[in-house]
């Protein structure tokens, strides 16, 4: 199974092959995670969403296009899995600012956000769902503005405000 | 002259214009906007230096039951249609034999000639048994009480294992 392309496995998960869905999972599962994680900031939530994102995608493999990449087209389900998660939520500016202050009363918490690393996942889950998603598709899934108002179904001048907007915010809390 | 706007600083970096020497030949006369380019980039530097974190423990497979067998090969349809062949087997040879004599003759008769088909064919079925199991002694029993219970038997399971698959 190691050997294979995603191309093979792909072929093989669509037959219903569970090692094949198995060896697809263990490939992409870290980057899923790591998406679910940097809009959630909080590990047991991320993970729930990234075994979402795996769910939706093996339902919808017959719609994937061989010709692309896989990880990629995985990584921006997971944007999308986690934005609708978000969206059915309470207003997340609270949650966040809620949890931001929980967190900082905590001793280890306050040990973490020494890291430079953890204040940035704290910025950027600190941001409304719908700047944080735009967020992480340019930046780490690097899509072009295009690209992310097709995936997010949004005018692109929306993509560009709320990135923009977002990335005022960002470097407001990380000067 | 006019400094760059936010909007064209922004875009410069995430390369979507196409005139990049407007903005470069201001940038090159523009401390301020320099300044505000390099913050920028900085940011940019920032978001890009964030690490991959490990997953604590890998995710489960919850997709496997979704992905085994199809939904029409599960044991009880296997079984259903294992009992559903054992009754057309059982009642293949009567119906082969009675064809010819479904003529104008009336359902009594029809009936009738099912039902001596029958009792021959046990009759037939406890002398096989005969030899092997002596003590048994099933031509004592009436030919249709032995019918019945067969399909009783029939019956049962086949209702047994449609419920077994309505529960689920
Ligand atoms: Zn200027």
């Amino acid at each position: 199974m190691n050997a294979l392309t995603d191309r093979d496995l792909i072929l093989r998960a669509r037959g219903g092959n569970a090692e094949a869905i198995g060896e697809l999972t263990t490939r992409y599962q870290t980057s899923v995670f790591n998406v679910c994680y940097r809009m959630t900031h909080e590990r047991r939530e991320a993970e729930d969403l990234a075994q979402e994102t795996f769910l939706r995608v093996y339902s919808r493999l017959d719609l994937f296009d061989l010709e692309r990449d896989f990880g990629p087209w995985v990584r921006r389900v997971a944007a999308n899995i986690c934005l609708n998660y978000f969206e059915t939520q309470k207003p997340t500016v609270e949650i966040d600012d809620e949890r931001l202050a929980d967190e900082n009363n905590q001793p280890e918490a306050a040990y973490e956000t020494r890291e430079r690393s953890e204040l940035i996942r704290k910025a950027i889950a600190a941001l409304p769902a719908n700047y944080r998603v735009v967020v992480e598709l340019r930046h780490f899934q690097e899509l072009s503005y295009d690209e992310i108002a097709v995936e997010l179904n949004i005018p692109v001048s929306d993509v560009k405000s709320h990135l923009f907007r977002a990335r005022k915010i960002l470097a407001e809390k990380l000067k | 002259m006019n400094h760059l706007t936010d909007e064209l600083l922004n875009e410069y970096l995430d390369n979507e214009i196409t005139d990049r020497a407007t903005v470069e030949n201001h940038l090159a006369s523009c401390a301020d906007c320099t300044a505000r380019l390099s913050a920028l980039e900085s940011l940019f530097a920032e978001l890009e230096s964030l690490p991959e974190v490990a997953l604590s423990c890998p995710l489960a497979s919850p997709l496997i039951r979704t992905y085994t067998l199809p939904r029409w090969l599960t044991l009880t349809a296997v079984l259903q249609s294992a009992i559903a062949l054992a009754g057309v087997i059982i009642a293949a040879p009567f119906v082969i034999n009675l064809l010819p004599a479904i003529e104008p003759s009336s359902l009594l008769t029809f009936i009738s000639e099912i039902q001596s088909q029958w009792t021959a064919a046990l009759d037939m079925l406890s002398q096989m048994h005969m030899p092997v199991m002596p003590e048994i002694h099933i031509a004592e029993f009436s030919s249709l009480m032995i019918a019945l219970a067969g399909v009783s038997i029939l019956w049962l399971l086949g209702n047994g294992v449609l419920l077994k698959n309505q529960l689920k």
